[in-house]
């Protein structure tokens, strides 16, 4: 089996390599020209041949830190009902339910968003389709939150029954216990579970692009439409190849790489400081 | 002397799912005296204690019939009953267990969680009460410079007597305590003997022991749980 292990973490490593390699050496006209660094500040403005990122950065910045705004509680909650504090019935159901949302195709979310969520907030702004950086930061917080909720109710459910049972033997109510004992005793899982969520939020791309509007332009509201890196990568990969738009493509792969490289970083840094702690 | 009646148990079953462990049990347990409950291990001990201040509810499958009564200020209460707030019945009722179970957090942070679960958190007496708990259970010296430590660094002994000190920072006026010298070395085992003559002045202490020294020189009442019965006699 070890064999094996080993294989398949050498080939997944390789292939990794082999993909930043590639999108290197395929954006290297873009390096060679000093236009990388540019392009991730500055606007999408064809006719005047500027393609810059910046819109697209902080489209996926925006909608999947406020997907986490709104999927962290929602997920705490959950989890909290799962290991503990929901009867022991209902905890099965909500477990049960939570992992068969990690198996729905995200199209289906999409559809869901579409015709459910997108009309409600259309009437909720006013103005506008629907289509903005609300809706599909709620629906993808809902996307994220499997992910979440299972992280933090197996972390959760690591802090041992003799612990609970010796708060419980104080006169600790179950919330208190949870509270006091095991949520402090779970600080690693839980920013696990944050960057997990939010690597699967920057990482999605159907729903960002069948209802978040995909306007290239940096929003300025809730309601604004927005288009984040995958959403522009899939459109343009749509339409075109071999034009100047087509080679921003690369310098997108780039931008999503680093964020996840940062947020497996940081999972690594979090793990040596707690370990260190404990 | 005449003591009064401090838990008044009859007609209890206990059950983990089908297997009984307790069976129709009746007892009485007298006001300031040291029971020792003694018997061969898996025959309930542990079980039993945990009826007292129903942490069995805790616990998936196990059910209890029958009454337990406790005297609070002077009268007797059924801890089954509707009206018995459990916060107040295990702020009575404290209890060590056979294995120590530090909380995961600092050592001073173990002893004041009972403070802190009662909304009794003023800064200064905190410490004060701290002191004084982990100075009953002859543990001060051995912490005071590492209170911030986490708890689950200590010895095993250390781990012990810190439990026990938390159970004692509200003052119970029943004291579980199973088989508390279990992890000691003789010294701090004589220490927690003293103790528990110092703690008769003021608890109903209930205590598993193995050790028939422990016993003889400790308690008032011996009873022995064997097959589901509890029976006893009274010695000294
Ligand atoms: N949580 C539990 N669920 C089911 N059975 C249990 C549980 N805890 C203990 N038991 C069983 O109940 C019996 C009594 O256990 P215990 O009260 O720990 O005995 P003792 O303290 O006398 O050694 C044992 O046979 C044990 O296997
Ligand atoms: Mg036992």
């Amino acid at each position: 089996m070890k064999p094996f292990f080993f294989i398949s973490a050498v080939i997944s490593a390789c292939v990794s390599v082999c993909i930043v390699l590639f999108m290197i050496i395929l954006g290297l006209p873009l390096f060679r020209e000093g236009l990388f660094f540019s392009m991730l500040t500055s606007p999408w403005n064809p006719s005047n041949g500027v393609f810059g990122l910046y819109p697209m950065i902080i489209g996926t910045l925006g909608i999947s830190s406020l997907a986490l705004v709104f999927g962290f509680p929602l997920s705490l909650g959950t989890a909290a009902l799962i290991s503990g504090l929901a009867p022991k019935p209902l905890a099965a159901v909500l477990r049960k339910t939570v992992q068969a949302m990690t198996g729905i195709p995200t199209v289906v979310y999409g559809f869901i968003g579409v015709f459910l969520l997108v009309p409600l907030i259309r009437n909720l702004a006013g103005e506008g389709s629907g289509m903005c950086i609300l809706s599909s930061a709620l629906l993808l917080s809902v996307l994220i939150s499997p992910t979440m909720i299972l992280t933090f109710s197996d972390t959760f459910d690591q802090v041992p029954v003799k612990t609970r049972m010796a708060a419980t033997a104080l006169g600790a109510t179950p919330v208190q216990t949870f509270l006091w004992v095991v949520l402090p005793a779970s600080k690693k899982g839980l920013v696990t579970g944050l960057i997990l969520g939010m690597g699967r939020a920057m990482g999605d791309t159907l729903i960002a692009l069948m209802i978040s509007g995909n306007a290239i332009a940096v929003p300025d509201s809730l309601f604004s439409p927005a288009r984040t890196l995958t959403a522009h990568i899939a459109l343009v990969i749509a339409s075109d190849f071999d034009s100047p738009e087509f080679k921003t493509l690369f310098a997108c792969g780039l931008v999503l790489y680093g964020f996840t490289a940062l947020s497996t970083l940081a999972v690594r840094a979090i793990d040596t400081v707690f370990r260190s702690e404990s | 002397m005449s003591r009064m009646e401090k838990i008044r148990i009859d007609d209890l079953s206990f059950a983990y799912g089908k297997r009984t462990i307790l069976n129709r049990v009746e007892a009485r347990f007298m006001e300031n005296t040291i029971t020792a409950i003694t018997g061969p291990s898996g025959q309930g001990k542990s079980s039993f204690l945990m009826v007292l201040n129903r942490l069995w509810e805790t616990i998936p499958g196990a059910h209890v019939t029958g009454r337990v009564n406790i005297r609070f200020d002077g009268e007797f209460r059924d801890i089954h009953h509707r009206s018995m707030p459990l916060t107040r019945l295990r702020r009575t009722v404290g209890m060590v267990f056979q294995t120590p179970n530090p909380l995961p957090m600092s050592v001073a942070g173990n002893v004041a969680f009972p403070l802190k679960l009662a909304g009794t958190g003023k800064r200064k007496n905190t410490e004060e009460r701290v002191e004084k708990a982990l100075s009953r259970v002859h543990l001060w010296d051995e912490v005071k410079d590492r209170l911030k430590d986490d708890a689950r660094k200590l010895s095993g002994g250390q781990q012990q007597r810190l439990c026990m000190a938390r159970a004692l920072v509200f003052e119970p006026e029943i004291l579980l305590l199973d088989e508390p010298a279990s992890s000691l070395d003789a010294k701090a085992a004589a220490g927690i003997e003293d103790l528990m003559l110092e703690l008769k002045n003021t608890c109903t202490l209930i205590v598993v022991s193995h050790s028939m020294d422990q016993v003889r020189r400790t308690a008032d009442r011996v009873l022995t749980l064997e097959s589901g019965e509890l029976h006893g006699c009274e010695s000294s």
